[in-house]
């Protein structure tokens, strides 16, 4: 696909603003109605999934240029996908998400990227990872990016064969701060009797050099990694990092790949479901579970094809064949919150942007790479939302929202997140009678009360029996 | 005069240089609207380009940003959701700055005891709505939808909907109005001009309602309304929102208190005369022809497909063949929705009686399938919320609403058979959406208790194909032409066709309409509150006198 090939999308464009919000169905109060963070940040129409369309389609019609303002309008956005899911409520013959992708492929060819880029990128080629920028990223990539595994027996896929891959991703090989997630997962899934091996470090999906809009990059990278997924004999990759999931399940069958992509929540739900997995011990928490992006509306799997739109009863707008319908309607919900319910004593409490209405963590599209503020500032948005369910702790299953919302509440290097300020704390509702449903006053992410952030595996792991007990 | 870099300063000045734009692509994005397709020169999707965007905060900066406009002669054209042409500038020879007031979103009140809310131009309706059915109470949620600005349609617009039948129009329901006059002058109306709070739009205080709204409302043609209040109205049943189901088909739960139905009658007068009944017995809650938008040839099939998440609008092509759903095409063809509910489970159970014996009267009937839970549940959400009107457009992006002339029952009933041969006709070449002659939508009644009616035709085109395009403009001048040769008034599209013509052709309309001294009035308002003339001719007026 090409830019001129979403023009339709854009002349079809109604400027109905379904797009900055979450779909209206949903909505339960003044307070978490908003569903774009980047129309909230940069506020212009222009920043909606609808205002970029017409961006483009100005552009394509020659009508303006390409100005800094639009690179800004075109990389100040983490591709949540909000946008997409609230516009299809109504439309099946837009792709919104789709069409902003290939508006970053088209700029990224004409070197017009915000300034920053030019840096991470070649941070990317020579690391060979995202993680590890001096500015703004938590991590070491000099790191030895396996030492997660020490002292575990496993298969080496670099030079072994096996069925099973276990993918840490970046973020969990060199982000220390994050906990033993991944030591947890391979001994699940080794005790679970599964043949399953590790590639290695330094392998990155290529999914944020993707929505960065640098597709040559990604290309490369998804070639190298089905190239050692076929040598290695692999037929399934768990993975645990919900971008990584993403990139596999859609980005990778899109070129190909028939390797099956399971999330390490939908393994344990399904070795819970099998009695191959139980818990035991309590862990009592109240919690609340924040759907990342690329695991929840972004996470259905990958339908092939390759058609031309058609047109029936005159006019109506079809696809033959059919079309697939990305709207969030089959992304992956029920297997975190089954698992997070299934741990004795954890309360799972909802936030009320949730699921395909989930307001975006901040760090993805290469947001928090290249805009540390607005990353910040939606981070700090949902850690806000998270503490006004009265839950003790909010839960990812993805690590790239984990470490936003560790930052968010105790800034990037550990201190005590004061610069960030929720954004929507000076203005609401006011003046209703106390204790009716009105929303409780804002608070910033970095109040008194203890607040914690897990991946469901940490909980996991708390949640299983005591070794040798 | 005009604009210049040294305005665009003062702009930066005044609301931050964050909060102002001149970018040509920002721009094009508040030029760009639905519907200017059908106005505009050779089909653009673009009214006239803002020569500036600002986002204003408060009062005072619409104020000072006004005041600046009117020292340089620059149009000032607010918008909060801006959806329809009528949201961007209407000129191509005078500067606008178009003002964007999402920054003013807040709802500053909710008087749970005398049933008022304050809100700002950028409250839309479900975020308001969300927050008042925590107390029980409710808003009219207009036929535009939940995505838009509560303050728009009170101040604004006509403001009417499937609710207006319970709980009035929003033109009726705005109380007390904070203006930013043209000059830049703030009134307060209502009972706000003497300092006595927001609970009344007539006074003690200055009574300009009318003035303000003209007679249609001024789409934002006569200065910007900053504040208002709107009153509210008892919600029976639960105060919580249990929706549930999965995309794009949300359900509601039908309460205890409510029942939710599709009903159908055999002709035409049988469905004037069940309006009649309906307003007679005073039973109903939300009043609608909601379903019939996707046209009465392909309505159930295309519901059924929505309600199913792993089909497409493709699938309605096969849907609409299968016998089951061929037979309750024909069992529903002139239908309606009707949502009732009940005071007490007494209440309740009285009006279904009722209902079930108007309908007895009528020969009509209840639609069992879809009365069903499921799709019960999704009418219920439907219309409790109204959080789907984009749909209008989900045939191919285009859709422009013709005919909705308002009056009794039995008068619009007169003009539905012209109106369906209409568009049979002008889509038979297949520049139109074939989806049957009545593809005829609206509310049971625009204002509360019942007693008048209107029926919008939904004519679908192509909005990326040329000459779909121009089939939707030649349909809309047929129906102005269709209506007059039978002695009726243009309906919506002529409203919209307004937009295509010069000032002269609109005086001229107007001062040939059946009360032109309605506009010769709004001139003399127009000159006292608007010297500079800084508004569009949306506020509509006869010429300048001499």
């Amino acid at each position: 696909m090409a830019l001129i090939d979403y023009r339709p999308d854009a002349m079809r464009c109604t400027r109905c603003s379904y797009c900055k919000w979450v779909p209206l169905d949903l909505v339960k109060s003044w307070r978490y109605a908003k569903g774009c963070p980047s129309v909230e940040h940069g506020r212009f129409h222009s920043y909606s999934g609808g205002g970029r369309l017409i961006t483009y389609l100005s552009l394509l019609d020659g009508r303006s240029e390409v100005t800094d303002r639009v690179v800004d309008i075109a990389f100040k956005c983490q591709l949540c996908g909000n946008c997409d899911v609230t516009c299809k409520v109504c439309r099946y013959d837009m792709e919104p998400l789709a069409a902003q992708h290939e508006f970053r492929f088209w700029l990224v060819e004409q070197g017009r990227v915000p300034t920053r880029y030019e840096s991470i990128i070649d941070g990317y080629r020579r690391r060979g990872t995202m993680v590890g920028d001096p500015n703004t990223l938590v991590g070491d990539p000099q790191s030895d990016g396996l030492r997660w595994a020490r002292d575990l027996r496993v298969k080496d896929l670099n030079t072994d064969r096996g069925e099973v891959l276990l993918h840490p991703g970046c973020r969990f090989s060199y982000d220390g701060g994050l906990g033993p997630v991944a030591r947890t997962s391979l001994e699940i899934l080794q005790e679970a009797g599964l043949d399953v091996g590790v590639l290695g470090a330094g392998r990155c999906c290529g999914g944020r050099v993707y929505h960065m809009g640098y597709r040559d990059d990604f290309t490369t990278a998804a070639e190298a990694t089905l190239a050692a997924w076929e040598a290695a004999g692999v037929k399934t990759v768990v993975t645990l990092c919900a971008d990584c999931y993403h990139t596999f399940k859609r980005l990778y069958a899109e070129r190909g790949s028939s390797v099956e992509v399971v999330h390490m929540v939908e393994m344990v739900a399904r070795l819970l479901a099998e009695g191959r997995l139980e818990f035991t011990e309590e862990v009592p928490l109240t919690v609340t579970y924040h759907d990342p992006c690329h695991l929840g509306r972004q996470g259905e799997p990958y339908v092939p094809w390759d058609g031309v739109e058609k047109k029936i009863f005159g006019q109506a707008v079809v696809y033959d064949p059919p079309r697939p319908r990305y709207n969030g309607a089959q992304g992956i919900y029920d297997a975190p919150r089954d698992v997070l319910r299934a741990i004795p004593g954890l309360e799972l409490v909802e936030m009320e942007r949730s699921r395909e209405a989930a307001w975006c963590c901040g760090a993805g599209g290469g947001v928090r790479e290249a805009f540390p503020e607005f990353n910040a500032w939606t981070a700090a948005e949902r850690v806000e939302e998270a503490r006004s369910t009265g839950a003790d702790a909010v839960v990812s299953a993805c690590p790239w929202c984990e470490r936003n919302f560790l930052d968010a509440l105790r800034g990037p290097r550990g201190g005590d997140g004061t610069g960030v300020a929720a954004p929507f704390q000076d203005s609401g509702v006011a003046a209703a009678p106390a204790g009716r449903g009105v929303a409780a006053p804002g608070v910033t992410a970095a109040a008194d009360a203890p607040f914690q952030v897990f991946d469901v595996l940490d909980l996991v792991r708390q949640a299983l029996p005591r070794k040798g007990a | 005069m005009g604009f210049t870099p040294e305005v665009y300063k003062l702009f930066e000045d005044i609301v931050g240089p964050e909060n102002v734009s001149d970018d040509p692509a920002v721009l094009d994005s508040y030029a760009f609207e639905v519907l200017a397709d059908l106005v505009r020169p050779e089909q653009s999707h673009y009214m006239p380009r803002p020569v500036a965007v600002a986002l204003p905060g408060t009062t005072e900066e619409v104020q000072a940003l006004v005041r600046v406009c009117n020292v340089h002669r620059i149009k000032v054209k607010p918008l909060s959701t801006g959806w329809y042409h009528f949201a961007a500038p209407q000129s191509d020879e005078h500067d606008t700055l178009q003002l964007d007031m999402r920054r003013m979103d807040r709802i500053l009140e909710i008087d749970e005891t005398n049933m008022v809310a304050v809100i700002e131009p950028y409250v839309i309706a479900a975020q308001l709505q969300a927050e008042v059915m925590k107390l029980g109470l409710n808003i009219n949620v207009t036929g535009a939808g939940a995505s838009c600005s509560i303050l728009a349609s009170a101040c604004a617009y006509a403001g009417q909907g499937p609710m207006a039948y319970w709980m009035g129009g929003n033109a009726e329901n705005l109380l007390a109005l904070e203006w930013v006059t043209p000059t830049g002058d703030v009134v307060r109306t209502g009972s706000l001009g003497s300092g006595a709070g927001w609970f009344a739009a007539e006074g003690p205080g200055p009574s300009v309602r009318g003035v303000c709204r003209g007679t249609f409302g001024s789409r934002g043609g006569m200065g910007v309304y900053t504040k208002c209040a709107i009153k509210l109205c008892h919600r029976p049943g639960t105060t919580e929102w249990n929706v549930h189901g999965t995309t794009p088909a949300y359900r509601l739960p039908v309460d205890d208190l409510f029942r939710v139905y599709t009903l159908a009658v055999p002709s035409w007068d049988a469905w004037a005369d069940l309006y009649y009944k309906i307003y007679d017995n005073e039973i109903g809650y939300i009043f609608h022809r909601q379903f019939n938008l996707a046209g009465a040839n392909l309505a159930p099939a295309f519901w059924l497909m929505y309600n199913d998440h792993t089909k497409t609008l493709g699938d309605v092509e096969w849907m609409a063949q299968d016998p089951a759903v061929k037979e309750l095409t024909e069992e529903m063809r002139i239908s309606f929705q009707f949502i009732m509910a009940g005071r007490s489970t007494g209440d309740i159970e009285l009006q279904d009686r009722v209902l079930d014996a108007l309908l007895q009267q009528v020969g009509g009937w209840k639609v069992e399938r879809f009365c069903e839970d499921d799709m019960a549940e999704f009418t219920n959400m439907y219309l409790q919320r109204l959080g789907h009107k984009h749909i209008n457009y989900v045939w191919a992006g285009g859709y422009v609403g013709t005919w909705m002339q308002i009056g009794t029952p039995d008068w619009v009933k007169n003009y539905i058979p012209i109106a369906s041969a209409g568009l049979e006709r002008d889509a038979a070449d297949g520049l139109l959406v074939q989806c049957g002659g009545d593809a005829m939508m609206g509310s049971g009644s625009g204002f509360p208790g019942g007693g008048v009616t209107g029926l919008e035709q939904f004519v679908s085109y192509d909005a990326n194909d040329l000459e779909s395009t121009r089939a939707a403009v030649r349909h809309m001048e047929d129906a102005v032409k269709d209506a007059a040769s039978h002695g009726l008034p243009p309906g919506k599209e002529g409203l919209y066709l307004e937009l295509s013509k010069t000032d002269e052709q609109v005086h001229a309309e107007l001062a040939a309409a059946n009360q032109p001294a309605i506009f010769r009035f709004q001139r003399k308002i127009k000159d006292a509150i608007d010297p500079n003339d800084i508004g569009d001719r949306l506020y509509a007026t006869l010429p300048p006198e001499g």
